[in-house]
C-alpha cells in the first residue's frame, strides 16, 4: 500500500483531503507545518509526499527541498495557489514530481498521483532489475572462475606434458607433466622461451608450419618422437598438438608429450626377458645342431687316429678339416646365440643398401647354383646411400637368401624350375622395403607358428633353428618390421622394412 | 665278397666318416647325397645295408625308408638310421603319414643318434649284416 504524506497549515483541507485519500487505498499520514511534515516524514517514510507550497514559518518549497535531500526517490507534489505558475516553475526545478492547483480537484489529484505512483513503480523495477543484473554477473563471473581454475588445476594436475605458446610461438603453459619431461622448471620456460629451443629442428618445424598454414592444418596427430631434455638425455615421447583459434584468429598452439620411457623400459625389458626364455629353451631346441656338430668332431678325430695309426697323410689331413669345419659351425652358433641374447643398439652408419645385398647374392650365388636354383635379383637405384645399421642388413639378408636357398633345395618337387628373388624398393617414410621369395617348399601352419617363436628348425645338419629368431630381433632392434608370406608347396616371400637416416651431404 | 654299404646323408663330412668306417671294418662303402639319389643307387648297385640320415633335402629319409618298406623289392634291405633327430621324433613323423592314411611301416631295426662313436657304427653294422 502506498504511503502519502499531506502536510498543510489549514486543517479543514488536511482533514477533507486524507479521508478522501483513505478511500482511495492509500495510507494517509498528515501534518500541519513544515517541521511537522519533515518530522513525520522521518517516522513513516511515505514514498509521495503532497504540500502546500504556501504555509507559515517553513513552505512547501523548503520541505521540498528538505525531504529530497533525506530521501531523492520520494516523490513530491506541491499544491500551488491558482495561477502561481513562478512558485510552480521553482517546484519543478527542486524536483517536484507535478503540481496542482488549488482549489483542489479530484480528477488532477488523482492524475498526478498516478504519474507519481507510476514513476515510483518504473523506478522499483529498474532498481529490481539492476539488482538482479549485478546478481546473474556475480553468478557468472563465479562460474567463469571455476571454470577457470577447474582448466587451470586440469592443466597443472595432468600427468601430460603440456606446453601451450602464444602467436608468436612463445611458450605461455609449461605445466608439471612438461617439467618432469623437459627437466625444465616453469620459471625457466614461461614467456622466456620459444618452442622452437625447446624442441628439434623437425618437431618444432611441424608445430611452425602448421600455426603458418591455413586451417586445414588444425590438429597434429599423435605420434611417436623424440626429444632432448634439459640435460641432453633423448626422451622417448608420444606427440601431438592443435592451434587454438578464436573465431578466425590464431591464439597460439598447444602440444601434448606422454613420456615413453617407462612404457619402453618395460618393453625392452619384456623383450628381453622373453628372449632369456627362449634362449633357456635352446638346450633341449638346438641339441640338433649340437649333435650334428658333436658328430662332425667324433667323424673327424676318428679320421684322424685312423690317419695316425695306418700313417695315411690323406685321411689325417681330411680328418683334421672335418675338424675344421666343425669347430666353425660351433662358432657361428655359439655367435648366434650371442647376438640373439645380447641387446645390441643399432650403428647407424652411411652405406649402401644395394650394394649389401649385392654382396649377400654373391655369397649365396654359388651355392644356389650348386642346387640349380637361380638367384635373380632387382634392386632400386633410387635408394643410393642412406645412414642404417650395414652389419644388420648384411646378417638379415644373408639369413633370408640362406633360407630361401634351403627352402629351395629341401623341396621334394620334381617339376619345379627353383628361383630366388632379392628386392630392394625405396618407400615413402624414409623405408626401404628389401623381399626375398623364393618358390620352393613353403612352409606347412606348424612351421609358420614356430618360426620365430622358438629354436626351431627342419633343416638337419643345416639349421641351428636360430637365424629367423636372430633376423627378427635385428628388424624390431632397428625399428623395422617383418612380414612373411608363406603357402606348403607354393613357397615363401619375405619381406623386411627398414627405416633409414638420410645420408649426411657430402659437402 | 666283402659286403656293399650305401650311406646316404647331405652332409659330405658324414659320408666321410661313415665310409672310413665301412673302409676300415672291411666293407665297401658307396654314397649319396640325398634321397632321391639314395633310391638310385639301391636300385642300381643292390647294396646289403642301407646307413640312412634322416633330414635331407630334395627327399628325406622319412619319406625314403617308408618307401623302400613298401615297395616289394626293397622291404628286405637291411637299414639303419643314423641322425641328429631322436628316434622318438623320427617314429612320430612316420606315424602322422600313417595316420595321414599312408600304409603303416614297421620300425626300423636299427636307429643310431648322431654324434656316434665309430666302434659303435661298426657293431651295429656287424649286428645288422655280419
Amino acid at each position: 500500500m502506498t504511503r502519502i504524506l499531506l502536510i498543510d497549515d489549514e486543517p479543514d483541507i488536511v482533514r477533507v483531503l486524507s479521508r478522501s485519500l483513505r478511500a482511495d487505498g492509500y495510507e494517509v499520514s498528515s501534518a500541519t507545518s513544515g517541521a511537522q511534515g519533515l518530522a513525520e516524514f522521518e517516522r513513516v517514510h511515505p514514498e509521495i509526499v503532497i504540500t502546500d507550497i504556501k504555509m507559515a514559518s517553513m513552505d512547501g518549497i523548503e520541505v521540498l527541498k528538505q525531504v529530497k535531500r533525506r530521501e531523492p526517490e520520494a516523490e513530491v507534489i506541491i499544491i500551488t495557489g491558482h495561477g502561481d505558475i513562478a512558485n510552480a516553475v521553482e517546484a519543478l526545478h527542486f524536483g517536484a514530481s507535478d503540481f496542482i492547483n488549488k482549489p483542489l480537484r479530484d480528477e488532477a489529484l488523482t492524475i498526478a498521483l498516478k504519474r507519481a505512483e507510476e514513476k515510483i513503480d518504473i523506478r522499483r523495477r529498474l532498481k529490481e532489475y539492476t539488482l538482479d543484473l549485478e546478481g546473474k554477473i556475480e553468478i557468472a563471473t563465479r562460474e567463469l572462475r571455476r571454470r577457470s581454475n577447474f582448466l587451470s588445476k586440469l592443466i597443472r594436475s595432468s600427468y601430460e606434458g603440456i606446453v601451450a605458446t602464444d602467436e608468436h610461438s612463445r611458450i605461455v603453459v609449461f605445466n608439471p607433466g612438461a617439467e618432469r619431461i623437459f627437466g625444465y622448471f616453469q620459471d625457466e620456460i614461461v614467456n622466456q622461451r620459444h618452442l622452437s629451443e625447446l624442441l628439434s629442428e623437425e618437431l618444432a618445424g611441424t608445430v611452425q608450419r602448421a600455426m603458418t598454414s591455413q586451417r586445414s592444418f588444425k590438429e597434429l596427430p599423435w605420434r611417436e618422437a623424440s626429444i632432448a631434455s634439459k640435460s641432453g638425455e633423448p626422451i622417448p615421447v608420444m606427440f601431438s598438438g592443435s592451434i587454438l583459434y578464436e573465431d578466425d584468429q590464431k591464439l597460439g598452439a598447444v602440444v601434448f608429450f606422454q613420456d615413453l620411457r617407462e612404457v619402453k623400459r618395460l618393453q625392452r625389458e619384456l623383450v628381453h626377458s622373453e628372449r632369456l626364455a627362449a634362449v633357456g629353451q635352446t638346450v633341449a631346441g638346438l641339441a640338433h645342431g649340437i649333435k650334428n656338430i658333436l658328430h662332425g668332431l667324433k667323424g673327424g678325430s676318428y679320421l684322424v687316429d685312423v690317419g695316425i695309426a695306418k700313417k695315411d697323410d690323406q685321411k689325417l689331413r681330411k680328418g683334421w678339416e672335418m675338424i675344421k669345419r666343425a669347430i666353425e659351425r660351433t662358432s657361428n652358433l655359439v655367435m648366434d646365440l650371442l647376438s640373439y641374447s645380447k641387446e645390441r643398439e643399432p650403428q647407424f652408419e652411411t652405406c649402401s643398401p644395394n650394394a649389401i645385398a649385392a654382396e649377400v647374392c654373391d655369397l649365396v650365388r654359388e651355392r644356389a647354383k650348386q642346387e640349380h636354383t637361380e638367384l635373380v635379383c632387382d634392386f632400386d637405384p633410387a635408394i643410393g646411400s642412406v645412414r642404417m645399421d650395414p652389419h644388420t642388413l648384411h646378417t638379415v639378408l644373408l639369413n633370408l637368401v640362406s633360407n630361401a636357398v634351403d627352402a629351395c633345395l629341401f623341396d621334394e618337387s620334381t617339376s619345379k624350375k627353383w628361383r630366388v628373388g632379392v628386392r630392394t624398393a625405396a618407400e615413402p617414410g624414409s623405408l626401404i622395403r628389401f623381399e626375398v621369395s623364393d618358390n620352393g617348399t613353403g612352409m606347412n601352419d606348424e612351421v609358420k607358428e614356430k618360426m620365430f617363436t622358438s629354436f626351431y628348425s627342419t633343416k638337419g645338419h643345416r639349421g641351428t633353428g636360430l637365424g629367423l629368431l636372430v633376423t627378427h630381433k635385428l628388424v624390431e632392434e632397428h625399428g623395422g618390421r617383418i612380414h612373411v608370406d608363406t603357402e606348403a608347396g607354393r613357397g615363401t616371400t619375405v619381406t623386411v622394412w627398414l627405416p633409414f637416416r638420410e645420408a649426411a651431404s657430402k659437402a | 665278397m666283402a659286403k656293399k654299404v650305401l650311406t646316404v646323408d647331405d652332409d659330405p663330412d658324414v659320408r666321410l666318416f661313415t665310409t672310413t668306417v665301412l673302409e676300415e671294418n672291411g666293407y665297401v662303402p658307396v654314397e649319396a647325397g640325398n634321397g632321391e639319389e639314395g633310391l638310385q643307387m639301391i636300385k642300381s648297385e643292390h647294396p646289403d645295408l642301407v646307413i640312412l640320415d634322416v633330414l635331407m633335402p630334395r627327399q628325406s629319409g622319412i619319406r625314403l625308408y617308408r618307401e623302400l618298406k613298401t615297395s616289394k623289392a626293397l622291404a628286405n634291405v637291411k637299414i639303419i638310421i643314423l641322425s641328429g633327430i631322436a628316434k622318438k621324433t623320427f617314429l612320430r613323423s612316420q606315424q602322422a603319414l600313417t595316420e595321414f592314411g599312408e600304409s603303416p611301416v614297421p620300425e626300423p631295426d636299427f636307429y643310431l643318434e648322431k654324434p656316434v662313436e665309430a666302434d659303435v657304427l661298426a657293431d651295429t653294422i656287424r649286428k645288422a649284416i655280419g
